[in-house]
């Protein structure tokens, strides 16, 4: 089988998948090179599935709003597999006066950038999600955003791009990038030199040493995040939550299984190499959970599991042509919160790749944004 | 943080006697189990050991359960019960659920000792209550005096599905039928002629292909399977069963070396996805250990050998004892732990045909297909021989690491050599005295004293019993032959027990002189 | 291992017990995982990701082999060729009340 391909993506995350089938749909060869065994092994499996605007900077923003917009309604359809999409809102819970302070300047911001999003008092959250503890005095409440299944809307691209035709090659470990005549051109790996007119690096945070191959580098940090499931219980709500005091978030899925996000405060001091759950911070996501949800302490815990993320140094994506390296386009630093934005960035991404007029303008997110100050 | 030099992650034969080791040698020692009592499977088994002296030989199982928590209290060990270890994370943390608390303790050395657990295979129906595991039924009936059901089918006749067969029927159930996708019994032969002898049929090259009922088993579907493991059209059977056992192996407990990041491999030599350890039982990651079932399925006395490997292992590493106690000590545990595994159940043999036994005799091929030795293929066996008055006839004819019976003769009757896997001879020069220490000691029940020449025309056959309640001297009823079928009338003559015989019965039955080599079991008249 | 998810296995055939359900907990039954298959989950991470087949109470204790069994006929290889899924905490189900009620090490006597 022959190693060239129109387009080479370098990431078989929901980033690389959404963009090879983007692309395979337009008819374009894509070949994605993925360095772990599954599909999907970064953050796209180990998120807490939020499809929200709320919080969001707003040089992101944009891409999020067209994306629920235009997309995510339609994933199912499209894709051909459920991906357990509900837009039934997100509740950013707040339990002190300094909580709800920093709720109202994120608050503010969204409604800047036009966002459909308010304060709603404690009282007016418990008539949305009625299983609100007594002690949340405030939320933010954002009724557009939603959430979907991380899991299967990264597999759902996989599966309908491998259908469209995209090849995947998975255990495939890039060590470089090379340039031939003044172009990227060629993607090596253990065993297989592949060559692309186009080159992405959607490769979380794997994307930097291969970006450095070609003198380019991103200033991001991995940090470890870690996300829990509950057993299945009968269906309670649908809404996305959140807290101003960032000790988790999550929601019910389809299944009837809680999945939420943990924060012990420890991510950035992970030991590097080894992906492990910490010994504590489950225990802490449960305090938390329980401090707004205390009718969730009968359920029980089947599985938590961490996985890396990309922290780019603003805190905003990397999405973006590298005009120095002609061919080469990268599209990392997502944050943890790349999943929402994914099906969006895989459009612009195929766009950019085929040199077609870009739905929307991209050139807050450029690669040489980062400033010393 | 609490820190103790060994954590030990389950109470069974290798958690307990690896604990043991290393608490001896001065290691402050903890054994967290999840089950609310000790000794892992160990009092589910009711059957004696089999092996050597230093495998605990003929010695129950529950017993050798028993020993092994005295020696823990008495060498200080700390056993935790009811505590979940919930995961083995970095720096050889764990995190426990105990009670409704969850704790934290270290260790500097971790030795995973978490056993098995059990396979299942899918059919139609197999969801149905009423299919259950092998072991989940001896858990019924050996720990909480619960009968799985009345009429059992057993699928799988390894080690575990003929044992398990053998203590439903003690318990009172019918065994309807053993079944086996493979062409031959997978267990020992004496375990199966155990069961055979009390007229439960084999089903070789049969699986199952439905439990029947809507709300719980009613019944079951057997059939033949061709070459492809397919079911074979018009071979079906029915039968009426309640409860259907799965015996279909073990798959080793290894969740938590996978967690902690040592190097693991599927072997299919050891029954599944293990930890790679060296010869003391060390994983990848340097003191952490693994003992037992965790690290490759075997049988509970080799678990214990290398249990105890593992502890003399840490009670090194951690300064404990020297380079040179320790090589002693493992020179000493190794040999006990190959003998094991060697002979016709070695795993070195799984997969293998075997036609001969070692001493180049052919091996019976009804026992491998039925369950039983036939009559023309008996006398080819050391141990069978016609003699003169009361005499041993020995029906062991396989090679299994196993010895008692050597010891048990006083006269030194019964022969086996350093080779603890040969077949028992018996010595033809040395005079039986009728003691029955052989019989009991037998664990796999195939000693049976015959004496020709009890009366005119009339013979007896001494035969293992453990069935309650025992029949009266002077009882009348039926012998069985091996096929479990009535040969002639019987009477009980004489019921031996003894403090010696541990639980095992001797019958002494008078049958007609012709019969002395076919009656192998007795049935009472109903 | 390198492996190229373009591998040809064959169109899904139907079979007469695919309404087997082998995964007990989550209720996933044969033809599910032989289709999952067919779609490209050729790992057992992207089957369990996919289908949620060992993601229930039992923590797949009961039906990784089976899964693997079908996967690896499904693709022609043999079972020991499939890398089983990870292994991950809690080792078995344990309630958020009591996970929250984490006392650390240094209660202990």
């Amino acid at each position: 089988m022959s190693n060239h391909a129109e387009v080479l993506i370098i990431g078989a995350g929901i980033i690389g998948c959404a963009t090879a089938y983007y692309l395979a749909k337009k008819g374009i060869s894509v070949l994605v090179l993925e360095g772990s065994d599954s599909i999907g092994d970064g953050g796209s499996s180990r998120n807490g599935g939020g499809v929200r605007q709320s919080g969001r900077d707003p040089r992101e923003l944009p891409i999020v709003m067209y994306g629920i917009r235009h997309i995510w309604p339609n994933l199912k359809d499209e894709l051909g597999v459920d991906v357990e999409y509900y837009q039934e809102g997100n509740l950013r819970l707040g339990k002190t006066e300094a909580h709800l302070k920093i709720l109202e300047v994120l608050t503010q911001r969204s409604v800047q950038c036009g966002l459909d999003v308010k304060m709603i008092s404690g009282v007016e959250a418990r008539e949305i999600c009625p299983y609100l503890s007594d002690s949340v005095l405030g939320a933010s409440w954002c009724p557009t955003d939603g959430h979907a299944n991380p899991l299967l809307a990264t597999l759902a691209f996989y599966r309908r791009a491998r259908q469209l035709g995209a090849r995947f090659i998975t255990g495939e470990k890039v060590a470089e990038i090379r340039k031939l005549q003044g172009a990227a051109r060629q993607v090596v790996t253990q065993n297989n030199v592949f060559e692309g007119d186009r080159i992405i690096v959607a490769a979380g945070m794997e994307s930097r040493p291969i970006l450095n191959t070609v003198g380019i580098d991103v200033p991001m940090t991995p940090l470890l995040l870690e996300t829990l499931v509950t057993e299945a219980v009968e269906p309670m709500f649908y809404q996305m939550l959140g807290t101003a005091a960032a000790d988790f978030y999550g929601h019910q899925s389809t299944h009837g299984s809680f999945v939420f996000g943990t924060n012990s405060g420890l991510e950035p001091y992970a030991k590097p190499g080894k992906t492990v759950s910490s010994s504590v911070s489950a225990s802490a996501a449960c305090r938390g959970i329980l401090s707004y949800f205390p009718v969730l302490a009968d359920l029980k815990i089947i599985r938590t599991w961490a996985g890396w993320i990309d922290s780019c140094a603003d805190h905003v994506p990397v999405i973006s042509p590298v005009e120095e390296v002609p061919g080469l386009i990268v599209a990392c630093g997502f944050t943890g919160h790349g999943f929402g934005i994914a099906p969006p960035v895989g459009m612009l991404l195929s766009e950019l790749a085929t040199g077609s007029e870009l739905t929307l303008d991209l050139s807050d997110l450029r690669y040489d944004r980062f400033k010393a100050r | 943080m609490k820190r103790y030099d060994l954590i030990v992650i389950g109470a069974g034969p290798a958690g307990l006697s690896a604990s043991i080791e290393a608490a001896k040698r001065g290691l402050a020692v903890a054994v967290f189990d999840e089950n609310a009592k000790p000794g892992g499977q160990l009092f589910k088994q009711i059957h004696k050991f089999f092996g050597a002296k230093e495998h605990k030989a003929k010695i129950r199982g529950f017993r050798i359960g028993e020993d092994l928590l005295a020696q823990a209290a008495e060498t200080g060990v700390e056993v935790v019960l009811n505590a979940v270890v919930i995961g083995l994370f970095p720096e050889k943390e764990i995190t426990v659920k105990i009670g409704s608390d969850v704790r934290h303790f270290k260790a500097d050395t971790i030795i995973i000792a978490t056993g098995a657990s059990e396979n299942m295979v899918p059919f139609e129906g197999w969801t149905l209550p009423g299919v259950i595991g092998a072991g989940a039924a001896q858990t019924m009936m050996n720990l909480h005096g619960v009968l799985p059901g009345k009429r059992v089918l057993m699928l799988g006749s390894g080690n575990v599905g003929l044992v398990v067969s053998y203590q439903l029927l003690q318990a009172g159930c019918e065994v309807v039928a053993v079944c086996d996708m493979a062409p031959r019994v997978g267990g020992y032969g004496v375990h199966a002629a155990k069961i055979a002898r009390c007229g439960v049929p084999f089903y070789m090259e049969h699986t199952i292909v439905k439990a029947e009922g809507s709300v719980q088993v009613t019944g079951v579907t057997i059939g033949r399977v061709g070459a492809d493991r397919q079911v074979i059209p018009g071979t079906e059977k029915h039968l009426a069963v309640d409860t259907i056992c799965l015996a279909v192996g073990l798959s080793p407990m290894s969740q938590l070396a996978d967690m902690a990041y040592c190097a693991m491999e599927d072997n299919p030599r050891k029954a599944g996805y293990v930890p790679v350890v060296d010869e003391f039982g060390e994983t990848s990651v340097p003191g952490i250990f693994a003992a037992g079932d965790v690290s490759g399925i075997e049988e509970a006395s080799s678990a214990m050998i290398e249990g105890r490997i593992a502890g003399v292992a840490a009670a090194y590493r951690l300064g404990f004892i020297d380079k040179t106690a320790l090589n002693a000590q493992v020179q000493e545990l190794k040999p006990a732990l190959s003998s094991l595994r060697q002979g016709m159940f070695a795993p070195e043999s799984r997969g293998k045909t075997i036609t001969k036994t070692e001493e180049g005799c052919a091996i019976s091929e009804n026992l491998l297909r039925v369950g039983f030795i036939a009559e023309d293929e008996i006398s080819r066996y050391p141990g069978v021989t016609k003699q003169k008055g009361v005499h041993p006839v020995i029906e062991c004819t396989q090679n299994i690491p196993c010895n008692p019976c050597q010891d048990a003769c006083p006269k030194k009757c019964i022969r086996i050599g350093s080779q603890i896997t040969a077949l028992p001879v018996v010595d033809e020069s040395e005079t039986c005295i009728d003691c029955g220490m052989c019989v009991a000691s037998c664990s796999g029940q195939a000693i049976f004293l015959v004496n020709e020449d009890f009366a005119e025309d009339y013979a007896t056959v001494t035969l293992p019993y453990e069935f309650l309640p025992l029949p009266p001297e002077g009882d009348k009823g039926f012998a069985l032959g091996r096929d479990g079928q009535k040969v002639c009338t019987a009477e009980v003559v004489q019921v031996r027990s003894a403090p010696a015989f541990d639980k095992t019965h001797l019958l002494t039955i008078k049958v007609p002189r012709d019969m002395a080599m076919k009656a192998r079991f007795y049935k009472a008249e109903v | 291992m390198a492996k190229d998810r373009t591998k040809e296995i064959g169109a899904f055939a139907a079979a007469p017990d695919d309404n087997l359900i082998i995964c007990r907990c989550e209720e996933i039954t044969k033809g599910e995982i032989r289709s999952a298959v067919h779609d490209g989950m050729f790992t057992l991470t992207e089957i369990r990701r996919y289908l949620r087949t060992g993601m229930g109470l039992c923590q797949g204790q009961t039906c990784s082999r089976l899964v693997k069994a079908i996967v690896a006929s499904e693709l022609g290889v043999t079972p020991s060729e499939l890398e089983p899924a990870a292994s991950r905490a809690p080792m078995r189900p344990i309630e958020m009340r009591i996970l929250a009620r984490d006392l650390g090490g240094d209660q202990h006597e």
